[in-house]
């Protein structure tokens, strides 16, 4: 019993020290190796089990310090000389004892590398600060002065015993935070040293005769930075250069030479294992280029052809290794090139391109893991602040550092970016680059990754200094400062902007207007100075308004930025926030309304449509606000909300401004949902012929009762019938409203009277649809009426009859099939539809004529119809595979055979072409071409309105309108050029679908 | 890339070059050229030279703005006969887009994604061009024939050394432009020649047959002769083809070798040529272009006008020529259908579009035809399923609009542009009374 009990307060102790696997651990608490360590009474050293708690994974370290006593017990050193030493250390609290803990706790990779290498435990225990100077001597000595090793070996064990004193230094740091950039330092100068003896070896195995070349080494990369982490690639440029009186071709051949050889001894796996790969891959022409040059090749070589990207790298060129004067003279002659870069014709473009890149880069499955890539990402602040060294260290060399810290900091000073924003990143870039660290000295891979096992989550949370739950806490630190990162385009870009523009606190240190200037532009705005007076209008003043603005447009900045025309997103937003900048709701829902602001942002940065309705109506905005804003509403409420607008105004002058005012709401509403993708072309389509037929229904109730107030009641009933894509529900942006009227006299009228007024009402409301004002005009076309423009724009039902049965022409038959009565009484609706029936959907189809007529007159269009000036091939509604083949490709089929398959008789293309297909009247894989083309038609006219605010029917010819187009319907900024491709290959396949199924 | 600029800079200085032509090529295979000064070299290279593309086949606007022309400095070359110093020097141009994106009408550019499409599939693709052409007195015969400078047959001709010249100095001329060859007099026609380039990636191959065209011609006319790459320019003799050998590497290894497989062709060849075979109908009009094209390869003898392939059959349409078993790196193939006047960017990735299709979908190859095709009757061809290429290039034309394949592998707008043009050409042909209506009706009937 007893027994029992102290064991379990034994596992009680281990356990609240930080011990994890409790039987494996008291097992190997009782291993003989650790016999030195333990008195006569068999009691540990004092302290020994705590401070082993005190390191990230106590088993681990626990577990490494026996394999380290079994390897020195083995060692058989005099007297056991080293592990009495080492025992001594170990028995006494101090720092010695701590840093050997914490390395074996952190570093099973480094455990390994003691137990190879027992007596390298006092580079740990001793490990002090060393001057860059003083780590080059002493590798350089090691592979010299190399004993039984070979060079290879020796530069290894060397090296390994240099990052166990960085290890220890860095692992028992009281804030590691603060302790970063030393390390990333001291990685980086033990990194210039290794490179400095793989040289050494490198020249000794050329043997003599390398003394013709001089040879310098420039870190690159974190590397050059002087950043570096515990495993990367050490990215270098070789220069060189003859010595006096040397041949220059003789001088190069040896330095390559030298340059392989060097990366050789850095690379090449022994039984020690290997550094590092070195990476030579950033010098001129890349992979493809010389390995080594001289100065003046390198300097010809940035003067013509290199690229943004070569810029931003060689910001971090640093003379690492070598011959230091020749790497200075190089350093002397390239950088002022760097500082040019940003005054180079294409930087705008360059630069949106990396910045794509750096966020596209990431496997999605890792994404979430990712320390480097990705947004919010060490990657993106590395980026963000070489991006603005290249802006603005061209007019201020303060800026000029290689350092991301100091670089931030520079900038802070210098007032380009804020202060507490540079504080704020600086922290969360030192806890990334902390977590980084850790993760990698554990196994010393090379990985970007946070952990996902358990036990590696608690060991890096304990390594951070956490405590209780370490594991879920590390992740909710993590997760934190990524969210915080993420909104580093803001805090470093765009506030900065506004803090120019503003000139809030005179005192401190601002952009000046040149460097604002210079940032905007390289951020893609095309008119900075326009862009900076809206700034300035916007955020001008101390009212609760311009307080607002303040804070929400460094990001709206970013969010316009990304679109194809941020000027004028932005400039919309400065008109619309002119109006509405003192109703508190729209602050409001801007500042509070989680997405809003982000989704108007890219609204107004990508469609002059939504920004012309926006500054007509800007209380529309609201809709982003509320909850269920952006679904369109049903035809029912609307029109009960336009009835109720009628209902509170007397004359129809002032019902109608009213009722084409709920047209435009709905409408932005259509347009913001289908810009942040909430619809697609088919509900769009609906969703405008809604809104088309309620707001015709309310109008005709409107005109009637004015005509009727002005001449007398309209002793009828009339019916309005939607035709073309109105009747067929499918009505685009650019759309007119194609009807028909059916006029039905009471018993006993007037005909003559009642036609006359009832052709008022017509005219009454294709008036007030369309007559001047701010509201967008919905325009009615009557054209396809019995007789067109000649004919009577109203006709009884009988009218309609004697017409159809004596002078029709086939394609007034053709235009009937998408008829589809939208406003007026239903049992009218109902005689209407029964009376064209048998006229779209004839009981024996089509006679040969009629096909034969269909056919030519479409044949004759093809020819005729297109606008002056437009190429068939890119006119995507009369061209050819345009919506026109669809469409009648799909009518043909239905005249004839719509009466023998009912599911034919719909007015909707689409549905039209699925029953065509469904009844094997067109094989699956036309079918699937003409939908493929008619979508894109649609969404091709769609995003051309969306984008110009104006009709668009063909393809752009503007590739700036291409681009924006292209954007719009889904393909990647910058495929402009491509739009005509991808139009003309599906139109290729749809106009062979049609000759298959209309012309034969 | 750039080292290669840098030197094009540094050899205009040194070899005083005055001008240098811009050399790219429209959508039929003609050459066009633009001379720029050498101080306006520097931004062509940088950003290219803008130039109104809608003057040039094929080049129609797709967007408003000019298009840029793009030298690639690994092509450039002094031109032997413009003379010494000061001289002239060109350089073959990729066709770009005002935002620096290729253009689509740039047959260059369709070479370049078909062999961007091999790559990524591991492979390069080797080309090697046997290229035919006559050489005819400027003066022409009676009823306006061509007359062949060798002729023996023709009674007043004296025998002089006009072949022996002008195989000299092509010679000279081509490799003084970096283009090595082998020269052979053709004996099957009289005036035929026979000239072989060396083995090269497919785009330098293209490249060079652009120039070889032109130092031919240039050549002919040094001598008082002109030289012609008209498919069959006699009706009594063969016409002038262009067999090009076909190989793919993957990386060092030639992918259609396979030691102890049948002609040590492997899997990948095989498909490859059955690739060939299968859309060699929908490609036939753009590896034989013109009207005429198709006179040549229905006038009998080694023209192939059958989708068929043997190993050492003349007849075919793919040839699997005997090597050294020894020599797995030469294991290639032999298309015979192209023909001298092709445009040879558009006809290469055709056809390596269509052996990737081949090994993509693992195309059964059928089997070898060993008869001389021609020998076949029309029921013996039916019964072994051998095919037909198109009659005509009215047929061809009609084969490839249905091609899905060669619309992909041209690019809608080349693919639209070249199916226009050549209709037209076919209409403009179908328009022409020829000879042999008036010779065989006009009296007659």
């Amino acid at each position: 019993m007893r027994g029992t009990d102290r064991t379990r307060s034994v596992a009680g102790q281990l356990a609240r020290l930080g011990f994890d696997d409790l039987t494996r651990v008291r097992s190997l608490l009782e291993d003989p190796a650790l016999d030195p360590l333990r008195d006569e009474a068999g009691e540990l050293a004092p302290g020994l089990l705590a401070a082993l708690g005190e390191t990230a994974d106590p088993d681990l370290a626990l577990l490494g310090l026996v394999r380290l006593l079994e390897a020195l017990a083995g060692t058989h050193a005099p007297d056991d000389a080293d592990l009495d030493a080492f025992v001594a250390e170990l028995a006494s609290d101090g720092a010695g004892r701590a840093r050997v803990l914490a390395v074996l706790g952190a570093s099973s990779a480094l455990v390994d590398h003691l137990v190879r290498h027992p007596d390298h435990w006092t580079c740990a225990a001793r490990a002090e600060p060393q001057p860059g100077q003083r780590v080059r001597a002493e590798l350089v000595g090691a592979v010299t002065d190399r004993g039984k090793h070979t060079p290879y070996d020796a530069l290894r064990i060397a090296y390994r015993c240099g990052l166990l004193r960085i290890a220890a230094l860095d692992l028992t740091a009281p804030d590691p935070l603060t302790a970063m950039p030393a390390t990333g330092e001291a990685l980086a100068e033990l990194a210039e040293a290794a490179l400095e003896a793989a040289l050494a070896i490198a020249r000794e195995e050329h043997g003599p005769g390398h003394e013709v070349c001089r040879l310098a080494v420039i870190g690159m990369g974190k590397t050059g930075g002087g950043e570096l982490n515990y495993v990367s690639d050490v990215d270098v440029i070789f220069v060189a250069e003859p010595a006096d009186g040397a041949d220059e071709g003789e001088a190069l051949r040896v330095g390559t030479h030298l340059a392989t050889g060097l990366m050789r001894a850095c690379s090449t796996p022994t039984q020690e294992g290997s550094l590092w790969p070195v990476d030579a891959a950033l010098r001129p022409e890349g992979k493809n280029g010389p390995l080594v040059r001289t100065v003046a090749s390198h300097r010809a070589y940035y003067e013509r052809w290199a690229k943004t990207w070569e810029f931003q790298a060689l910001l971090k060129a640093w003379v690492s290794a070598g011959d230091l004067d020749l790497g200075r003279r190089y350093k002397a002659e390239i950088s002022p090139m760097v500082w040019e870069a940003a005054g180079r014709e294409n930087f705008v473009g360059d630069v949106q391109a990396m910045r794509r890149r750096v966020e596209q880069h990431v496997p999605a499955a890792e994404a979430s893991r990712q320390l480097k890539l990705g947004p919010g990402g060490l990657r993106d602040v590395e980026f963000s602040v070489q991006l603005l060294q290249l802006v603005h260290g061209r007019t201020d060399p303060s800026l000029r550092s290689t350092t991301t810290l100091e670089a931030l900091g520079a900038l802070a000073r210098g007032g380009y970016v804020g202060r507490d924003d540079a504080a704020a990143l600086d922290r969360d870039y030192r806890h990334l680059r902390c977590l980084e660290h850790r993760i990698q000295l554990y196994r010393l891979r090379r990985t970007h990754l946070m952990p996902e096992s358990a036990a590696d989550l608690r060991r890096l949370g304990r390594a951070m200094g956490h405590r209780r739950e370490p594991a879920t806490a590390v992740v909710a630190d993590r997760a934190a400062i990524s969210r915080e990162v993420r909104r580093i385009h803001e805090r470093l870009f765009y506030r900065p902007l506004l803090a120019a523009a503003a000139r809030l606190t005179p005192d401190e240190v601002g952009l000046s207007p040149e460097a604002a200037r210079a940032r905007l532009s390289a951020l893609g705005f095309r008119d900075p100075a326009g862009a900076m007076r809206h700034i300035e209008a916007l955020t001008a003043g101390v009212s609760r308004r311009a307080a607002i603005q303040r804070t929400l447009l460094p990001v709206m900045l970013g969010w316009f930025a990304d679109e194809a025309d941020p000027d004028a997103g932005l400039l919309s937003f400065r008109r619309v926030s002119d109006e509405l900048g003192t109703t508190h709701w729209y602050l409001k829902m801007l500042r509070d309304e989680g997405r809003a602001a982000e989704q108007l942002a890219h609204v107004l940065a990508s469609s002059r449509l939504a920004a012309d309705l926006l500054i007509g109506s800007p209380e529309s905005v609201r809709v982003l606000g509320e909850p269920d804003g952006l679904t369109p509403r049903s035809r029912e409420a609307v029109t009960a909300r336009m009835r109720a607008a009628v209902a509170r105004r007397d004359s129809p002058d002032d019902a109608m401004p009213a009722v084409r005012a709920i047209r435009r709401h709905e409408l932005l509403r259509i347009v913001f949902a289908d810009l942040t993708g909430r619809l697609d072309v088919v509900d769009v389509g609906a969703a405008l012929s809604d809104l088309a037929a309620a707001t015709i229904e309310v109008t005709l109730a409107v005109a009637t009762a004015a005509v009727a107030e002005r001449d007398g009641p309209v002793d009828a009933d009339l019916l309005v019938v939607g035709m073309g894509s109105l009747g067929g529900g499918e009505l685009g942006y650019s759309s007119d409203a194609d009807v028909m009227y059916v006029l039905d006299p009471h018993p006993g009228a007037d005909e003559a009277v009642v036609t006359t007024r009832a052709t008022a009402v017509v005219k009454e409301m294709a008036r007030l649809l369309s007559a001047a004002g701010p509201e967008p005009a919905l325009t009615l076309d009557a054209d396809l009426r019995p007789e067109g423009k000649n004919g009577p724009l109203v006709r009884s039902i009988e009218s309609y009859r004697s017409y159809y049965e004596r002078w029709a022409l086939t394609w007034e038959f053709q235009a009937l099939l998408r008829a589809a009565p939208i406003a007026g009484p239903e049992a009218l609706a109902a005689q209407f539809r029964r009376l064209i029936e048998p006229l779209r959907w004839p009981e024996h189809g089509l006679d040969a004529k009629q096909v034969r007529d269909i056919r030519t007159l479409k044949a004759r269009m093809e020819a005729e119809r297109l606008p002056r000036g437009a190429d068939p091939s890119t006119h995507v509604k009369l061209g050819r595979g345009g919506l026109t083949d669809v469409e009648w490709t799909l009518q043909l089929a239905q005249l004839c055979h719509a009466h023998d398959h009912p599911e034919l008789r719909v007015t909707g293309t689409l549905r039209g072409l699925r029953a065509l297909e469904t009844c094997g009247l067109v094989p699956p894989a036309d079918a699937e071409s003409l939908r493929e083309s008619w979508l894109l038609a649609n969404r091709l006219r769609n995003a051309g309105m969306l984008w110009r605010g104006r009709p668009v029917d063909s393809i752009p010819s503007d590739l700036r309108d291409a681009d924006g187009v292209a954007r719009i319907i889904g393909l990647e900024p910058g495929s402009g050029a491509q739009l005509s491709e991808v139009w003309r290959r599906v139109a290729r396949r749809a106009r062979h679908a049609m000759d298959a199924n209309f012309y034969q | 890339m750039n080292r290669q600029e840098e030197f094009v800079l540094r050899t205009i200085e040194e070899r005083d070059i005055r001008f240098v032509r811009l050399w790219f090529t429209d959508v039929l295979g003609t050459l066009k050229s633009v001379a720029v000064a050498p101080a306006e070299l520097e931004g062509a290279f940088a950003e290219g030279i803008g130039f109104d593309g809608s003057a040039i086949e094929g080049l129609m606007r797709v967007y408003e703005a000019d298009m840029l022309a793009k030298p690639d400095p690994t092509t450039f070359q002094i031109l032997p006969w413009r003379g010494e110093s000061p001289g002239t020097a060109r350089m073959f141009c990729d066709l770009l887009m005002p935002d620096g994106t290729p253009s689509v009408a740039d047959p260059r550019h369709v070479l370049r994604r078909a062999l961007g499409r091999a790559a990524d599939l591991g492979f390069t693709f080797y080309t090697h061009p046997e290229i035919e052409f006559f050489l005819l007195e400027q003066q022409r015969g009676p009823r306006g024939r061509p007359v062949p400078v060798d002729d023996a047959g023709y009674f007043d001709h004296v025998p002089h050394g006009t072949g022996h010249d002008f195989r000299r100095a092509a010679i000279t001329m081509l490799e003084s432009m970096g283009i090595s060859v082998e020269f052979s007099h053709h004996e099957g026609a009289p005036g035929q020649n026979e000239i072989d380039l060396r083995y090269a990636d497919a785009l330098s191959t293209a490249d060079n047959i652009m120039t070889f065209r032109t130092v031919i011609k240039e050549v002919a006319l040094t001598q008082g002769i002109y030289a012609t790459f008209m498919p069959k320019p006699f009706s009594e003799h063969p016409g002038s083809g262009m067999h090009t050998h076909l190989s793919l590497f993957e990386g060092d290894s030639n992918a259609f070798y396979e030691p102890g497989a049948p002609y040590q062709l492997s899997k990948t060849g095989r498909q490859f040529i059955a690739g060939l075979l299968r859309h060699g109908a929908e490609i036939a009009a753009v590896t034989n272009q013109w009207v005429n094209s198709y006179k040549r390869l229905w006038g009998g003898g080694e023209a192939p006008a059958h989708l068929t392939w043997g190993h050492n059959n003349r007849s075919a349409l793919v040839r699997v020529p005997m090597h050294k078993p020894s020599k797995g790196q030469s294991t290639r193939i032999e298309v015979r259908s192209l023909d001298s006047a092709c445009n040879p960017y558009l006809a290469y990735a055709v056809l390596l579009g269509a052996g990737l299709k081949g090994i993509e979908e693992g195309y059964d190859l059928p089997p070898e035809s060993e008869d001389d095709v021609w020998s076949l009757t029309d029921a013996e061809r039916r019964a072994m399923g051998i095919k037909p290429l198109p009659a005509s290039l009215g047929r061809a034309l009609e084969v490839m609009e249905e091609s899905e394949l060669v619309a992909e592998l041209l690019g809608e707008h080349v693919f639209d542009f070249f199916l226009r043009n050549k209709r037209q050409e076919w209409r403009d042909y179908r328009h022409e009374i020829s000879r042999f209506e008036l010779d065989r009706y006009l009296t007659r009937l």
